[in-house]
């Protein structure tokens, strides 16, 4: 079963007196525990979907379920909960909280809403975090004091840290040099792999691209492209009018 | 609501520290004004009673008042046995009873005159006016003298008279019979305020004399305390006693038509209208006589209000000007929290929070400020003989401050900060967070 659908979604922003379509009816299927890769120039709607599918924006039309869940009825509490127990995010400027160091970034998600873990569990857990994204050594230190590679590992860590179904990345690697962009990557993909996440990420670096699973290529707020890595181009055409 | 949420806001505090610290600053500075003003106000009134009670050797006072057949007033206790009895039956306790005597005098030396008021005690044993008035010249020793007088420097000044030299008094007796008397002056106090530099300081024996009233007859019992606190419900409960015994009595709660006078002024006024036989008594306090007083320290107190809250508006414009900006300066991090799960409302304690902490702190070291100020001022002597004497305790500046004010004014404070900073905390939860996220910061 598809753990997140789209079912031709819209998205037009007011800009002055016109109206821009930034996604027009978009649909696609997720699986579960995918690797994929948004991707597409600038302004093709890469972030506007993902915020969708983040339920941290509405589509104009269409449908975002998730997880066998139609999303568009629910209120701003039930949305915000949702995004807290399903959802994980990584951003692109890291958006770390200045005041905690390390670990307590990495925790802070877990003192929102209702956790029913224990103490130990919940120690033991943000510590093989750590350890998974090598930061162990960096426990008491702020953001401010880590590189950029190292702020964007604690927010995959954060992301990660309510064992979330699905995790978010809007371009997490470009503010990033290339070599350590994909190291990021393939922590992503490694921890895919382990625990099963899914994850989808936005990115105009081709070579990042190809590190994943599944690509589906926007432009001008429609899928030109919707493949799996090993089909070729003319298989996933395809797919996309099913 | 979890207690991350009052972490951050904590820290958050640490983030902009100038701005911080100069609007804590303010805030401490108007709760330190305040805080100095009630503690003055707080200790006034009990300062000026306490002091009055020394010039006056009591808290609590009985007096009689006689009818004669014609229809003419007699101020006097002839006998005080069945007070005592009273007294006995409440089961209160006194420090001291002192009987003492007044008379409205005119004194007069080589062609001056002055008109004055005469307290008789028994001055040799009198030890609270020895441990108040402090002498200029003469000695206690020549007070022993049966018609010995104290009077003021000011009134020595007027007389211009010195220790030794011979007065005569022009007064009347109880029965309103004109009458004269020859005083020596033994000694000139010295001027401890208006009210202090108005009593004048006779021998009870010589007085009564003087008045017509027989050696152990006084016109009235002055009975101290061991705290002034206790002067109401003592006076009330010898009140009932007395009255229990059957003596007459004028109504001890007066209420004060005109506005102006004191529950003292109310109590003549309406002994004046009255018609009585025998012996009638009155029961007060140090308090009727001094509710004047207590007006002051309630304009005081409300004066200091008004200045918190004009001092508080200010800063409160401040305040929200402050949290107008830093929404702005974190509109990210609001957009990365409502990503992560937390709620608007999460969103907008996360900003009073920080409010309120900044209020309280400002607020705390305000009243720490005030109290560290109080216990300096609190070390300057001004002496006994200083004009403020009335208002201080034994010649130091004195300050009680009473919790529940501190308290109330740290929730003005609050309320305030609270008030001026939920405007903005509540555009920093409305916004969406998609609209947070996308902001160039
Ligand atoms: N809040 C908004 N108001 C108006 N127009 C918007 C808004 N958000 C996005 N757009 C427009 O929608 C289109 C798609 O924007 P989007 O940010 O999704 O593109 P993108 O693929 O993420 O681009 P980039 O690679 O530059 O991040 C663009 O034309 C953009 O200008
Ligand atoms: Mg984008």
């Amino acid at each position: 079963m598809a753990i997140i659908e789209i079912h031709d979604v819209k998205k037009n922003y007011p800009l002055g007196k016109v109206e821009v379509q930034a996604v027009k009816g978009v649909s696609f299927l997720i699986e579960k525990g995918d690797f994929i890769s948004i991707a597409g120039p600038s302004g093709s709607g890469k972030t506007t979907i993902l915020n969708m599918i983040g339920l941290i924006d509405k589509p104009t039309a269409g449908e975002v379920i998730i997880d066998g869940k139609a999303t568009s009825g629910l209120s701003d509490k039930e949305l915000t909960r949702f995004r807290h127990e399903v959802l994980g995010f990584i951003f692109q400027s890291f958006n770390l909280i200045p005041v905690l160091n390390v670990w307590e970034n990495i925790e802070f998600p877990l003192l929102l809403g209702k956790t029913r873990i224990t103490k130990e569990e919940k120690n033991s857990w943000i510590d093989w975090l750590m350890a998974e994204v090598g930061l162990t050594e960096w426990k008491t230190h702020k953001p401010n004091e880590l590189s950029g590679g190292q702020r964007q590992r604690v927010a995959i860590a954060r992301a990660l840290v309510t064992k979330p179904q699905i995790v978010l990345a809007d371009e997490p690697t470009a503010n990033l040099d290339s070599a350590t962009g994909e190291q990021i990557i393939e922590l992503m993909k490694k921890i895919n792999r382990e625990l099963e996440t899914t994850f989808i990420f936005s990115t105009h670096d081709a070579k990042i691209v190809e590190i994943a699973d599944h690509i589906i290529r926007l432009r001008d707020g429609t899928v030109t492209e919707n493949r799996r890595r090993g089909e070729d181009v003319a298989a996933s055409a395809t797919t996309v009018e099913e | 609501m979890n207690k991350v949420i009052p972490r951050i806001a904590l820290r958050n505090l640490s983030r902009q520290k100038k701005r911080n610290i100069l609007l804590g600053g303010a805030i401490a500075f108007s709760i330190m004004i305040v805080t100095l003003v009630n503690g003055f106000t707080g200790a006034f009134i009990e300062n000026v009673s306490e002091n009055f009670a020394y010039l006056m050797a009591g808290h609590v006072f009985i007096q009689g008042s006689e009818r004669t057949a014609s229809g003419k007033k007699i101020s006097a206790i002839r006998d005080d046995s069945i007070i005592f009895d009273a007294i006995a039956n409440s089961g209160i306790k006194y420090k001291t009873a002192t009987r003492s005597s007044e008379a409205s005098a005119t004194l007069v030396f080589e062609g001056k005159s002055t008109s004055q008021n005469l307290t008789g005690f028994d001055l040799e044993n009198s030890g609270f006016l020895r441990e108040r008035l402090v002498l200029k010249q003469g000695t206690w020793d020549a007070v022993k003298a049966p018609d010995a007088l104290i009077i003021s420097e000011k009134v020595a000044k007027k007389l211009n008279v010195l220790p030794g030299d011979r007065v005569t008094a022009r007064l009347q007796t109880v029965t309103g019979q004109n009458n004269i008397a020859d005083f020596t002056i033994a000694a000139i106090s010295v001027d401890s305020s208006i009210i202090g530099s108005a009593m004048t300081y006779v021998n009870l024996s010589y007085l009564n004399e003087a008045i017509g009233l027989k050696p152990d007859e006084y016109t009235s019992l002055n009975l101290m305390l061991d705290d002034l606190k206790d002067s109401a419900p003592f006076a009330d409960r010898l009140y009932t006693s007395m009255k229990g015994m059957g003596l007459q009595l004028f109504d001890r709660n007066q209420k004060n038509e005109s506005g102006s006078t004191t529950p003292f002024q109310a109590m003549l006024q309406s002994q004046n209208k009255e018609t009585w036989e025998g012996v009638k008594y009155r029961v007060y306090t140090i308090d009727d006589v001094l509710s004047q007083a207590k007006q002051i320290v309630i304009a005081l107190d409300t004066a200091s209000t008004v200045v918190l809250i004009v001092l508080f508006t200010i800063i409160m414009i401040g305040i929200a000007n402050t949290f107008r900006m830093v929404m702005y300066e974190r509109i990210k991090e609001i957009g990365t929290m409502r990503a992560l799960g937390v709620q608007r409302g999460e969103i907008r304690s996360l900003f009073l929070y920080e409010a309120l902490f900044l209020a309280l702190g400002g607020a705390l070291a305000g009243i720490i400020l005030a109290l560290l100020g109080m216990n300096i001022l609190q070390l300057i002597n001004f002496g006994m003989d200083s004009p403020a004497f009335l208002i201080m305790k034994n010649g130091h500046l004195s300050f009680s401050l009473p919790p529940l004010r501190a308290i109330g004014n740290i929730a003005i404070i609050a309320v305030l900060t609270l008030v001026s900073a939920f405007f903005p905390a509540r555009a920093a939860a409305k916004m969406e967070p998609a609209e947070a996220l996308r902001t160039l910061k």
